[in-house]
């Protein structure tokens, strides 16, 4: 990139944006790096306006309130759906929220790169524009994969795997903008591990109380596959006192229960390629998204993998922001000539 | 040396995907580059093209407007389907194979969703670069099939009963593939994919209504073919899971689905206009109706080869009308096997 087609406005805020099925990130060209769950509500009524004080609540907030709350999750299940006409409200909301969050100089313009899941995008791209645009000045969808690779400098050669809340999104690189060919979505991911080990508890310990939010709590710090010598002992009410659990195996079956459709579905879109490129890619395999955080998870697909040859498989460094930090770089990146019509 | 080659190459990498995100977004918001690119940049060749394209086409359509360029299908052109046609087109209360269909008793459809039906995914055909077939006034079958399938949408959404899906609800391309991958994510239900005919050899009016099988007639094969030409499936993906499929739930419950869909197009159709032909239900190995794991029709609402109904379509009274045979023809579907339904249906009449 020649530094003259690049945007040096000091009028303008590039924002890389990753709204995701369960969290949304932002990273800002003025060093801010925020996220929020996904979560937006609006008070039912007047009175629970009152109570709870504002006309939109997002992330955490909006969870604890709920119960005042018209909840919504916009992005789940990847489309923008019909009939639910709140979604796109929500997206707006969720999209203004990260914006404030970034904390814009007056009067600064804002340049915003959005990575969305890639079927959300595929399903209902002027949808996502028209909810995204009108918080920014100028805006460029991109597949949330794609901006992860991008942002590591994967642009040729290589497979980023996102696994993160309702879908596992894979994206092949090889130096063009992927097409809907180079991309695949299967629905195993985080949400899916969370349903295994809810019901894989409630079946060992069927006096013992447990919610789905415990469970992907339990899950977020405990996860694992393969092999590990610590003990897992959770404390779980059990007739209102707490009582410590061993859930350890619980953990393990839950967390590869997501590892045969994910290590199928890597095959499946190397072996599309003649077997040069497959050795290439097969060197670059690169996961990203809350998932990748599972221990021992990067080992274990790198075994699977190894009966089909030699392969190297890495993880991002810091999964919550690689999606944000990858549109920023590519709104950074883009020539000022191209923010123009959009 | 190497390094400054691989720098260089990196560097034309990273601004041919740059301008590739830029062009995608384009596309997004209806600007064509070319548009863009018109003063500053040459045209390049990929996007002229197209262009080249759609100008034969126009000139063909033009010169040889009763056998258009890439006509969509012509499954029943011919005399040999002669019979067929006659014989359906004679019964009035629809031809017996339906009541053969019909009377079967049909399985209780909330024993095999559980809940029952509450998503139904429409899917209207073509869009995009795929123009789908044409009138000879220039009607195309992409936006005539999205206004009714969104009529569709709208009527099913008032009765507050269903969650709707469109595969496209813009002027968009979407591969094949793509609208079966929309259905599975989404776990719609049920779903319909909404077309127009054209019959370059009889200017007639016709409806058909297709759902998912083998089928040994070369022109539906034909028409199968041409539908299913955009859908990136090879080959023999596609004869492995044909012979894989059998007489499933799926295929039954999908026959079902079209009976009641073509029952109620073609007996409305008909006391608007006298001259509509049914060609009934047919089995027709089309992807989009294939990797659908739920019952799945197709049905050929119209016919732009007719040019009386050509001016027809034009008219929003129409269309709506269509709309809302398809609408019926869901709800006889879903009521099938809900006894008080067919009590209630009796006492109607
Ligand atoms: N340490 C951890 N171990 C296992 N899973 C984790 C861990 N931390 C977070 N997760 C899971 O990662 C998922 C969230 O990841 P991420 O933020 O990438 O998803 P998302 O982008 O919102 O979802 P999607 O990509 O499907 O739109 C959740 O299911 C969460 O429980
Ligand atoms: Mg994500
Ligand atoms: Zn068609």
């Amino acid at each position: 990139m020649k530094q003259d087609d690049r945007q040096t406005d000091e009028n303008i805020l590039f924002v890389g944006i990753d709204l995701g099925t369960s969290r949304s990130s932002i990273s800002a060209s003025n060093s801010t790096r925020e996220w929020t769950e996904s979560y937006v509500g609006w008070p039912k009524d007047f009175i629970a306006m009152q109570v709870v004080g504002k006309p939109v609540l997002f992330g955490a907030e909006a969870l604890a309130n709920r119960l005042s709350l018209d909840l919504c999750r916009p992005l789940e299940h990847g489309v923008i759906k019909e009939g639910i006409s709140r979604n796109e409200e929500a997206v707006k909301d969720i999209i203004k929220h990260l914006i404030e969050l970034a904390k814009p100089a007056e009067g600064q313009k804002i340049h915003a790169v959005v990575g969305v899941p890639a079927d959300t995008l595929k399903v209902n791209k002027l949808a996502i524009r028209r909810a995204v645009s009108e918080a920014v000045d100028s805006l460029m969808v991109v597949t949330e994969p794609f901006a992860v690779a991008y942002g590591l400098n994967l642009l040729n050669n290589s497979l980023v795997i996102d696994i993160g809340a309702g879908t596992t999104d894979f994206c092949i690189m090889h130096g063009t903008i992927p097409t809907e060919d180079d991309q695949k979505t299967i629905l195993t991911a985080g949400d899916y591990v969370d349903d295994q080990l809810f019901s894989y508890l409630v079946e060992k310990y069927p006096s013992a109380r447990f919610n789905k939010n415990m469970v992907r709590q339990f899950k977020e710090q405990y996860s694992f596959v393969k092999d590990m010598a610590e003990d897992i002992q959770v404390e779980i009410p059990v007739n209102g006192k707490l009582v410590p659990h061993d859930i350890k195996n619980e953990i393990k079956r839950a967390c590869e229960s997501i590892m045969p459709a994910l290590t199928e579905t890597t095959i499946e879109m190397i072996a599309r390629f003649d077997p040069e490129f497959q050795i290439k890619i097969k060197n670059h395999i690169v996961l990203a998204g809350g998932g990748s955080l599972i221990r021992g998870i990067r080992e274990y697909l790198q075994d699977a993998l190894k009966e089909y040859g030699q392969c190297n498989v890495t993880c991002v460094e810091d999964p919550l922001f690689a999606g944000s930090d990858g549109a920023l770089k590519l709104a950074k990146d883009m020539p000022a000539k191209y923010w123009e019509p959009l | 040396m190497l390094l400054t080659y691989n720098k260089k190459r990196n560097h034309r990498i990273r601004q041919n995907i740059l301008r590739g995100v830029y062009e995608d977004n384009l596309k997004i918001i209806g600007k064509g580059p070319e548009v863009i690119y018109k003063h500053r940049y040459y045209v390049p060749k990929r996007f002229l093209l197209p262009v080249v394209l759609s100008f034969l086409v126009i000139v063909l359509q033009s010169n040889f407007a009763s056998a258009p360029f890439l006509p969509e299908k012509q499954p029943v052109s011919g005399p040999r389907s002669m019979p067929v046609l006659a014989l359906n087109a004679d019964e009035s209360e629809g031809p017996s194979h339906y009541k053969a269909f019909i009377s079967t008793p049909g399985m209780p459809i909330s024993r095999i969703f559980g809940l029952g039906v509450r998503t139904i995914m429409i899917d209207p055909g073509h869009g995009g670069n795929d123009t789908g077939t044409k009138g000879q006034n220039g009607t195309k079958e992409k936006d005539i099939a999205l206004d009714i399938a969104k009529r569709l949408r709208d009527r099913l959404k008032k009765s507050g009963n269903f969650n709707i899906l469109m595969t496209r609800d813009q002027d968009v391309t979407v591969p094949l593939n793509r609208r079966v991958e929309m259905a599975k994510l989404s776990r719609a239900d049920l779903f319909i994919s909404v077309h127009l005919n054209y019959l370059p050899s009889r200017p007639i009016n016709m409806i058909e209504t297709y759902y998912f099988g083998p089928s040994s007639d070369p022109k539906v094969l034909k028409l199968a073919e041409k539908e299913n030409a955009d859908s990136s499936y090879s080959i023999s993906d596609f004869k492995d899971i044909i012979g894989k499929i059998g007489e499933t739930m799926k295929l039954q419950e999908s026959k079902e689905f079209a009976a009641s869909i073509q029952k109620k197009l073609f007996m409305n159709s008909r006391k608007e206009n006298g001259n509509v032909y049914n060609f009934g239900v047919k089995r027709a190995p089309f992807v989009v109706l294939l990797g659908v794991d739920v019952p799945a029709v197709l049905a050929e609402v119209s016919c732009l080869s007719n040019s009386e109904e050509e001016v027809q379509l034009n008219t929003e009274q129409h269309r709506e009308h269509i709309a809302r045979y398809l609408e019926l023809g869901i709800l006889d579907y879903l009521n099938k096997g809900d006894v008080t339904y067919e009590a209630r249906r009796q006492t109607d009449r």
